[in-house]
């Protein structure tokens, strides 16, 4: 019988299954990477395994899902990381946590000295200034980094760049001109921020650093693979990628180490393709999935962002009266688009950040479900940050999910109360109560590298609406530790179409969980985000968090 | 210096098939950056080499898809030597955006900002709650509205519509048009017909705006210029010419369009001077040239 199956039953203090039929177990047996049976110690006996106690007093819950992450997080990395609140670097250790100016500007002197080629531009990421009293980053600070190197630091808004004078005359921005984009002083003079893609792309080209758009490659996929683990995921979306052939053969090549921790899901960016392409390359890929490496989602993105001013409002938009943002796609071409993918059978996640976007998008699915009814399409509205009830009650009815982006709550809550949407509107923001009370199925995500992949602090942001100062912002939008759990585990499988597989822990299911120092459910709910992780099981395979 | 014109407009307005007519009927070798590189559709014989992101012609034209980046796409097709670029902004976007980052090209000159509407459809599409903002921001700062598909307007509609833009843009010249044909003018604010490399800097009056130039061997304070720059009347649609900047001895190329403007190093062989193009509310050449005389350095 040496060839019978190896079972292994893993015992813990607790394990919350999510399985209705056994809500809390202390035992799980695995066989083939798979759940085989949950219940208390007698599973040893049943089922002849050998007991595993290494998690003994820890508690299991499912493993996390980030169901809206990028895997290009992985690559940020190889560029210093300047953010106001710490961060995990790949290899584990802490980065960042400058709480001002001077200190962004000290770090960056400190890595320009260890820089050897001289030619090689000086790129930082996550700068975050929106926390520092006083004047803004200019020039003249990232002229004492060099001023003979360029310097570039890219704010974690995504739409603004500082640079150094070396940058301004590299991309040919001279310090007379005056363009939408280039900041200027009480002088007239530039300060070196960038604001918005068209002169952010020149500053990019100029020091010819790819930043966010670097390709994708199997060390970076690795190192993406290390962040998520430690923080308890085991299954990951990559929510927008062009999935190339050399994507793909990256994507496979990494997710087929025997040791890369994660399952990977990722989606299919739409406008990389004409309509016909479109439609021919996701129904090949679909073909291609494996248990690690699941294709079959199609992003589109109809709006930009709220706190950069290029999401599409209703009435009575920006709150500090900004025009009003920008359609990424033409609403009659958005039809056409959901259409086509919703009557060949895909499966489509798409980008709303304002309340006008989730509207449109919904009205579309609507017609797209007229002309083609199908039942569980799964079409998924992604961040939907300001949607209210009338908008998720018609999602309700035309089926569709939704992916809150909780971590806003506290990483920008206060940026929307004060200029995007003012006091009344934020309390709304990425409303997880309403979406549940109106029966949408619910996930909640990071949008990680926008805010650091941890599905404990996407929990606490949903659960608690803390912002930054410390405020609730929209106590009626709080949802309890159990619901908040469940939008990480099983409700973000299912806008994945993977909850037969995976979000609880239940027979048939693969063995992913996350081992926690403690219960989530049953701590105090602000504690929630600083419940160590220990490790994840991953098809039965233990990964140490450390 | 290549002319570089934008062509905007909202989806449907016929920019794609002005540009098929370019690339088709060339008088010129034009090169074309287009979003959507399958919508270009020329007879195939007339392709001569193609890959993913560039289509030659038999003819000399050259198209490129416009990608994420304008500069990195102007670079490109520079290497291909074209007479004229026309840059087709995407429906959805503000063309004057796009316009504006072409000043800062070196190489490029940046001719009228054209925008094409969808005549018999424009009045609805200014209400439309979901793209009434963004039609009207494309019209914004447009300096040739060709009302297209006239063919497909009553008179009564091509009045409402000339009545809208004149609220919306009283700057901008209006053409009608049916089936996105065009004078190849259009594409230009001086006819062709003139030498090319005298033409920005005769005494010439184009064919739909005043232009004139202002004295030459100016050398400007930079503070003064930019104040000078900064209350220019929306009748001024460009400036472009070379001028000295402050003590620096090195001349510079200025481009001014709308309220916005850039310097870029002066490319070798063009003389000094400023020409000035508008539209027929232009202040008198003495006026602004006394303005730009005030802003010469002591």
């Amino acid at each position: 019988m040496s060839d019978k199956p190896q079972v292994t039953v893993f015992a813990a203090r607790r394990i919350v299954t999510l399985d209705p039929s056994l809500p809390i177990a202390t035992h799980v047996a695995v066989r083939d990477g798979r759940v085989l049976a949950t219940g208390g110690a007698e599973l040893v006996a049943q089922f002849g395994g050998r007991l595993d106690d290494r998690f003994a007093g820890k508690v299991l819950v499912p493993g996390f899902v980030e169901g809206h992450g990028h895997a290009t997080d992985g690559l940020m990395w190889r560029a210093p990381y300047v953010g106001f609140f710490p961060r995990t670097a790949p290899n584990g250790q802490p980065a960042g946590g400058f709480k001002s100016i001077a200190e962004v500007v000290a770090h960056l002197r400190q890595v320009e000295i260890s820089m050897t080629d001289p030619d090689q531009p000086l790129v930082a990421w996550g700068f975050d200034p929106i926390y520092f009293d006083g004047p803004r980053m200019t020039v003249a600070d990232l002229d004492q980094i060099s001023a003979t190197r360029m310097v570039v630091v890219a704010h974690v808004s995504g739409h603004i760049l500082n640079v150094n004078t070396k940058v301004l005359d590299k991309a040919g921005f001279s310090p007379d001109s005056n363009l939408d984009g280039l900041v200027r002083d009480g002088h007239g003079r530039l300060t070196g921020e960038l604001q918005g893609p068209a002169v952010m792309g020149r500053a990019n080209r100029a020091t010819g650093d790819g930043g966010l758009l670097r390709a994708l490659d199997v060390p970076g996929l690795r190192d993406y693979g290390r962040i998520a683990q430690r923080v308890g995921v085991t299954t990951s979306t990559d929510l927008a990628n062009a999935l190339t052939p050399d994507n793909v053969a990256a994507l496979r090549a990494a997710t087929n180490e025997a040791d890369f921790p994660i399952r990977l899901v990722p989606a299919m960016r739409a406008r990389e393709y004409s309509l016909d392409d479109g439609l021919a390359r996701i129904a090949e890929l679909k073909t291609m999935s494996t248990d690690k490496l699941r294709f079959g989602l199609v992003k589109l993105v109809v709006d930009g962002s709220i706190q950069g001013f290029t999401a599409r409002l209703r009435w009575p938009g920006y709150h500090n009266g900004a025009p009003n943002g920008l359609w990424y796609v033409a609403p009659g071409e958005l039809e056409g688009i959901v259409t086509a993918y919703h009557g060949a059978g895909h499966h489509l996640h798409i980008h709303t950040n304002g309340d006008e976007a989730s509207e449109l998008a919904t009205e579309m699915v609507g017609r797209a479900i007229a002309a083609h009814p199908r039942r569980d399409h799964r079409h998924t509205l992604q961040h939907c940050q300001m949607a209210d009830s009338g908008i998720f009650r018609r999602m309700q009815t035309f089926g569709m999910c939704v992916n809150l982006f909780a971590n806003h709550i506290f990483y920008w809550g206060e940026q929307h109360a004060a200029l995007t949407m003012g006091p009344s509107r934020v309390r709304h923001l990425d409303a997880c109560a309403t979406a549940l009370a109106c029966g949408v199925p619910l996930a909640i995500h990071s949008d990680t590298p926008v805010t650091p992949v941890d599905p404990r602090f996407t929990m606490w942001c949903a659960v608690n609406r803390l912002s930054s100062a410390g405020r609730v912002l929209g106590e009626h939008e709080r949802i309890t530790p159990l619901q908040a759990l469940h939008a990480v585990t099983l409700g973000a499988a299912y806008t994945l179409k993977l909850d037969h597989l995976l979000g609880s822990i239940e027979v048939g299911k693969f063995a992913d969980f996350a081992v926690l120092e403690d219960d989530p459910l049953t701590v105090d709910p602000v504690t929630i985000k600083d419940i160590p992780v220990v490790a994840t099981v991953m098809g039965g395979q233990v990964f140490t968090a450390s | 210096m290549i002319p570089l014109t934008v062509i905007g407009g909202f989806l449907g307005a016929g920019k794609t098939t002005l540009v098929n007519h370019l690339l088709s009927s060339a008088h010129k070798r034009w090169g074309v950056l287009v979003n959507d590189f399958g919508a270009i559709n020329v007879d195939a014989a007339l392709i001569a080499a193609q890959d993913g992101q560039t289509m030659a012609l038999t003819n000399g034209c050259v198209c490129c898809s416009l990608g994420d980046d304008l500069g990195d796409a102007l670079a490109t097709i520079a290497m291909r030597q074209p007479e004229h670029v026309i840059v087709e902004a995407s429906g959805v976007s503000d063309p004057w955006k796009i316009a504006q980052l072409a000043l800062i090209e070196p190489g490029f000159l940046l001719e009228p900002l054209v925008v094409l509407v969808d005549t018999p459809a424009l009045l609805a599409q200014l209400g439309d709650r979901w793209v009434g903002d963004t039609v009207a921001r494309q019209l914004a700062f447009a300096e040739i509205i060709v009302l297209n598909k006239c063919d497909q307007a009553s008179a009564a509609t091509r009045a409402a519509v000339r009545a809208r833009m004149q609220d919306l843009r009283p700057e901008a010249v209006l053409l009608e048009a049916t089936g996105a044909v065009l004078a190849e003018a259009t594409l230009s604010f001086t006819p062709a017909s003139r030498p090319a490399v005298s033409r920005f800097y005769a005494e010439a009056v184009g064919h739909h705006f005043p232009t004139y130039a202002l004295p030459a061997e100016i050398a400007f304070d930079r503070d003064r210029l930019r104040a000078v720059l900064g209350d220019l009347p929306r009748s001024v649609l460009r400036i472009k010419g070379v001028c000295q900047l402050g003590a620096d001895a090195k001349p510079v190329l200025l481009q001014y369009a709308a309220e916005r403007w850039a310097f870029t190093p002066a490319p070798a062989g063009l003389p000094s001077g400023l020409v000035v193009i508008g539209t027929p509310e232009l202040p008198p050449q003495s006026e602004l040239a006394d303005q730009f005389a005030a802003a010469a350095l002591d």
